[in-house]
């Protein structure tokens, strides 16, 4: 019982910089391209969801006489792709794929990293040695050339592209919740835990997760950024998610070779990247200082 | 210190036999294979193809052909190229300069402008100046680095012919001035995020230092803060940025893949790139394993130096 | 099998990822007879080529030579090395007539080279050549070769046709013979493509897998070895002591640039003296004729672009759905919008140029009520969705093709589009060039590709190896009927076409053949490729050969024009 209510406190305590009028959110607030990229993840995920409803095209209707269209061109806002097709209705798509492709991803990686970093950080001995030495060796890997192996075994579809992704992006959180756990660990509430003989998972759920929450929230946010920019690469580099299906990296890579008739082709989807890459960067940027007041310098 | 040594080594070899084995498995569980590029000619018949597998080894067990591997490996045969026909180490060795020339030559940019504009950004707090640089820098890590390749090439190359748009010099001219002039693209691509990263920790570790009491007394002393600055607050937060540089070698291996891509620089990316796609497996391997160990290398400077620089870090992890 | 050069073939889908990027973008479109083209290229008389071999020529390539030795495993792209160091006992002209080259003359029935009904031969080799190292050239090189592929332990390329070979006896210093366990016409135009290796140098090593030789190659060819740049290029010198014609270059290098846009980029800035093998991408057609001091080739090809369907897939087994696939497939619209109109449309397997092609095949027309007719007439009937059911069977198939082929992903969106109409459902299901030419390829695991690839054995029309029954490797066969053809009077006309050597007998056999194929439609032929090269002006002597598998297979007699 009193397990629990020292849980719930803590809990309380560590989730309060949710709250409106706590110092973590004012010092969020105060950060202003945080805030900025805030807002330009929401409206880039409203337009999106909704706008390729309002468009009268279609992202995959082919129009042969209407190609290589330049932006501004009458019915088409941004131009045309070669084979005719809206590129203000692609990019929308997208965004959708590259988006979601995004956060599913994150979420994948999440769910490995926090599972893998806990267990790693709560049973310290050789359980932990052996799992963080197998993090240590997938981070021995520079990212692309294993997301380059590891595309090898499977063939590209958006499943596939998210679980590769997320294969390769859960290390990073692994070892910031293993640090997080470790360091929790000693402290007095949970120890008092232990001694009232509260269930390992218990412990491990409710009161050291809540408390590794911030840090996670931050990783969780560069993960987005990195998933989304990873799409890119593997688009970039051949093996990105197959067509019709538009997304931001293989609107990029099939404009590569008219990079010199027909430049916005390149353009519009890297500004996409660049632009979401960034606001979720911005974010993570904002939510560090907000949440892990350590970093606020004097 | 030398225990210390000696365990690190010797996790870094245990990382590294676990290295081969994600990088084994991932490698020969992938559907399809080095006969994919003869199958697709359309002149080879099946017969060759199943010869050709057989020859190769292909055909056994994974375990034994992985047991093979180390063995040969331990004893210092990188085997031979499936693509090239030679030896692996001899393939990674002509290729090992092209990537080394790009990444040092970026290092050196990125440490020299983010250096700058970490010191800048530090002293000036606040200023418009650190406020343009904190976006900048947040900016250049989003960035996919191929497409601000292909912006550069578009650009100067191009655009304004100012630039290559590719290669490591022009045949039948070696000159040193045409390597630097080949250089000059893809060095500036390579070096934006480690430029970035490397501003934004100069600025922090500047920050601290700074407040440091040393420095303030410094300054109380009525030492020039020019001094104060370059002399003690410097050269302190100098240390730590070296371990940055360390740590950041898988990254730069990565960016060094995409950037020598985009400018058909003859490195190590591209080999590891020809190379997967091909499936040549004894090539793939050794590039992995090389550059596992050139990170486990990087993070170990790192450590020793951080270390130095810091004597209390207690060395027992 | 020419060049696949665009890549079609083999090698641009193997070619690795990033090729891919425009791989396919080689296109060129309706053209001249492969004769008479020298004859185009060159209005003004040539003037003569220098006396010593003097100037160098940068020859761009998009994929990167690797082997070295001829015999071993190789793509396509390695044969501009072997085509310069080594050379062949003869070899096929753009018009197709085989000339002697290490030989004195073609065995041929009419002059005793070929007798006892294919079963023996016997060739003349020139005296006085030399290899690069000083050491003649004799009989027992040719020998050591033959037998060296066959060689159980030797990685060789391929033993088509050699498997046959037995009894090689050395007459004389410069007369070999040996005799074919069956008959078998095409072998000559396999030899038309078999380097020799020198006997004195490969059988010093003690395993040939593994020889010296294979990174410094040492041939009879006009161009000697000089040094290689893993990655970016090799160089080759001029071979003094050659016994043809040439070599007029000192230096030959062959430049390695992992991208067709980018290699086109380096070819307009002058950085590269020509472009051949994948070519120029199609969608720069245009803007490259119009460089100043270049000059743009649409040159012939072998190759085809098809669509092929697996037979064993429970829809595309049926004849009247293939019928009604081709008809609506709208090749002018792929040919012209995807490709600016550089591809020729082709009904037939075997190349237009060559002398075994039947023009008379009835004309595909994009004809969408047609399909829709055949469609309803063999029981296809539509369901709720506006995709044909019959007897429980959708009519939904998935076509697959290379990833990073980007103007290939078009054609896959057209087709799939106008299929659609028709009630039928594609998709797309694409993969890197690694796995869908592994198992999934060989093994016949796929549903339909989207490929480029040829269909004839080096320059013979014979397409036994891709139509056979006995051939299917999906059911134990040794071919590439990747397709699971099975037609007994096909394997009939095949075996007739292999045992004839008199060519009017054997072009009867293959136009009843090419009128199977067409009604049949074991592959929906889309295409012919008609890829473009480019060179600088002043380069005289290169010359398109549909018949050589990379347009530097005279390179020993190009020079400047200065």
């Amino acid at each position: 019982m009193s397990a629990d209510l020292t849980g719930v406190t803590e809990v309380r305590i560590a989730a309060s910089p949710f709250l409106w009028n706590s110092p973590g959110f004012r010092r969020f607030r105060r950060h202003r391209l945080a805030v900025f990229g805030a807002v330009a993840i929401v409206a880039m995920t409203l337009a999106c969801i909704v706008g390729p409803m309002l468009l009268p095209y279609s992202d995959t209707f082919i129009d042969i006489r209407q190609r290589f269209a330049p932006p501004f061109s009458d019915p088409h806002v941004l131009g045309t792709d070669p084979l005719g097709r809206d590129i203000l209705a692609r990019l929308l798509m997208a965004g959708r794929i590259s988006l979601a492709v995004g956060f599913s991803a994150m979420l994948i990686s999440m769910a490995i990293g926090i599972c893998i970093g806990m267990i790693a950080g709560f049973y310290e001995g050789a359980v932990g040695a052996v799992l963080m030495r197998f993090v240590d060796a997938m981070l021995c890997f520079p990212s692309i050339f294993l997301l380059l192996a590891i595309s090898a075994l499977i063939s590209p579809s958006v499943p596939s592209i998210v679980m590769l992704i997320a294969m390769t992006s859960w290390m990073e959180v692994a070892r910031v919740v293993e640090a997080q756990i470790k360091s929790l660990r000693t402290r007095d509430y949970v120890v008092a835990a232990v001694a009232m003989g509260a269930s390992n998972r218990r412990i491990m759920f409710r009161q050291l997760l809540p408390n590794a929450i911030a840090s996670i929230v931050v990783a969780a946010t560069l993960n987005v950024a990195h998933a989304i920019l990873a799409e890119s690469y593997i688009s970039f580099l051949g093996y990105g998610i197959q067509p019709p299906t538009p997304s931001w990296g293989n609107m990029l890579e099939n404009a590569q070779s008219y990079l010199t008739s027909a430049p916005w082709l390149a353009i519009l989807p890297g500004a996409a990247i660049t632009l979401a890459v960034s606001s979720f960067n911005f974010v993570g940027d904002g939510l560090r200082d907000a949440l892990d007041p350590r970093m606020d310098l004097p | 210190m030398s225990t210390f040594l000696v365990r690190r080594l010797l996790q870094a070899l245990v990382l590294l036999l676990i290295v081969s084995m994600i990088g084994f498995a991932i490698l020969h569980l992938a559907p399809g294979g080095p006969l994919s590029q003869f199958a697709a000619g359309g002149d080879m018949t099946q017969a060759d193809l199943d010869r050709i597998a057989e020859q190769l080894g292909l055909n056994r067990p994974l375990p034994v052909q992985y047991a093979e591997w180390l063995w040969r490996m331990l004893r210092g045969d990188w085997g031979l190229s499936y693509r090239d026909h030679q030896p692996v180490l001899h393939i990674i060795a002509s290729h090992i300069g092209a990537t080394m020339e790009l990444m040092l030559s970026s290092t050196l940019l990125a440490m020299l402008l983010g250096a700058w504009v970490g010191i800048l950004g530090a002293i000036r707090r606040y200023s418009l100046f650190d406020a343009l640089a904190t976006i900048g820098a947040m900016i250049a890590l989003s960035i996919p680095t191929f497409w601000f390749g292909l912006v550069i090439i578009y650009v100067f190359s191009v655009g304004l012919g100012w630039l290559p748009a590719g290669n490591r010099y022009t045949i039948g001219d070696g000159s040193a001035l045409n390597r630097i002039h080949h250089l000059i693209g893809p060095c500036i691509v390579l070096a934006l995020v480690s430029t970035a990263v490397w501003s934004r920790y100069m600025r922090s570790s500047m920050l601290e230092v700074v407040n440091q009491d040393y420095i303030r007394t410094a300054r109380a002393k009525g030492v020039p803060e020019r001094q104060v600055l370059l002399r003690h607050a410097f050269r302190n937060a100098l240390l730590p940025m070296i371990t940055i540089t360390g740590l950041h070698v898988p990254t730069l291996l990565s960016g060094a893949l995409v950037t020598e891509t985009v400018f058909t620089w003859p490195g190590m990316g591209r080999l590891f790139l020809d190379s997967i796609s091909y499936r040549d497996y004894p090539t793939v391997m050794g590039i992995l394993m090389f550059t596992a160990v050139l990170v486990l290398l990087g993070s170990l400077i790192a450590d020793l130096l951080y270390g130095l620089a810091d004597p209390r870090i207690a060395r027992n992890g | 099998m020419t060049k696949h050069s665009d890549g079609t073939t083999g090698s641009v889908f193997a070619m690795p990822a990033l090729h891919r990027r425009h791989l396919l973008a080689l296109g060129a479109g309706g053209f001249l007879a492969a004769s008479g083209f020298g004859a185009s290229a060159q209005t003004k008389p040539a003037p003569p080529p220098p006396a010593k071999p003097t100037g160098q020529v940068v020859v761009g390539l998009s994929q990167e030579p690797t082997a070295f030795n001829p015999l071993m495993p190789g793509i396509e792209v390695d044969e501009t090395v072997w085509m310069q160091v080594f050379n062949t006992m003869w070899l096929a002209d753009p018009q197709g007539n085989l000339t002697p080259d290490l030989a004195t003359e073609v065995p041929s029935e009419a002059n005793g080279g070929i007798s006892e009904g294919g079963l023996a031969w016997k060739v003349k080799l020139r005296e006085g050549i030399t290899w690069h190292d000083g050491a003649p050239f004799t009989a027992e090189d040719v020998k050591y070769t033959l037998e060296l592929i066959n060689a159980p332990g030797f990685k060789s390329r391929t033993r088509v046709g050699h498997a046959l070979v037995k009894d090689i006896v050395v007459k004389g210093p410069h007369e070999i013979s040996w005799r074919m366990e069956k008959a078998y016409a095409p072998y000559l135009a396999l030899l038309s493509n078999t380097f020799i290796v020198p006997k004195h140098l490969l059988e010093k090593a003690s395993d040939p897998n593994t020889a010296p030789f294979n990174g410094a190659p040492v041939g009879t060819g006009p161009f000697k070895w000089g040094q290689r740049t893993p990655g970016d290029n090799i160089t080759l010198v001029a071979n003094e002591r050659y016994h043809g014609k040439g070599p007029y270059l000192e230096k030959a290098v062959l430049k390695y640039v992992p991208d067709q846009t980018a290699l086109y980029a380096q070819f307009r800035t002058g950085q590269v003296d020509l472009i051949i093998g994948t070519g120029i991408p199609a969608n720069f057609y245009a803007e490259a004729v119009k460089l100043p001091g270049r000059k743009i080739v649409k040159i012939p090809n072998a190759s085809l672009e098809i669509l092929m369907p697996n037979l064993e897939h429970p829809a595309l087994s049926e004849k009247a759905v293939r019928q009604a696939l081709y008809a609506s497939i709208n090749k002018q619209a792929i040919i012209d919008v995807i490709f600016y109109g550089l591809h020729k449309p082709t009904e037939s397997f075997a190349p237009q140029e060559s002398w075994a092609y039947n023009p008379n095949l009835p004309q595909q027309s994009y004809d969408l009520a047609k399909a829709n007719e055949l469609l309803d007439d063999a029981g296809w009937k539509r369901s709720g969705s506006g995709v044909r059911i019959k007897n429980g069977v959708p009519l939904e198939f998935a076509v697959s093709t290379t990833t990073g082929a980007s103007l290939r992903e078009q054609c896959q969106q057209l087709m799939m589009q106008d299929w659609q109409q028709v009630g039928v459902s594609m998709k797309i299901n694409n993969m890197p060039a690694a796995v869908i030419w592994g198992e999934f390829y060989t093994r016949s695991k796929f549903q339909s590709l989207l490929v480029g690839t040829a269909f004839r054995t080096v320059i013979d029309p014979d397409p036994a190896s891709r139509f056979a029954s006995d051939a299917i490797p999906a059911k134990n066969g040794s071919g590439a009927n990747q397709m699971q053809w099975q037609n007994a009077e096909v394997d009939k006309l095949l075996k007739e076409g292999q045992e004839t050597f008199d060519q009017a007998k054997r072009k009867a056999i293959y136009w009843k053949l090419q009128e199977i194929v067409r009604e049949e439609l074991p592959i929906l032929p889309i295409y012919q490729y008609v890829p473009v090269e480019g060179y600088k002006e002043g380069l005289i002597g290169y010359e398109p050969n549909i018949n050589a598998r990379q347009n530097t297979w005279n390179m020993g007699s190009w020079y400047w024009a200065r």
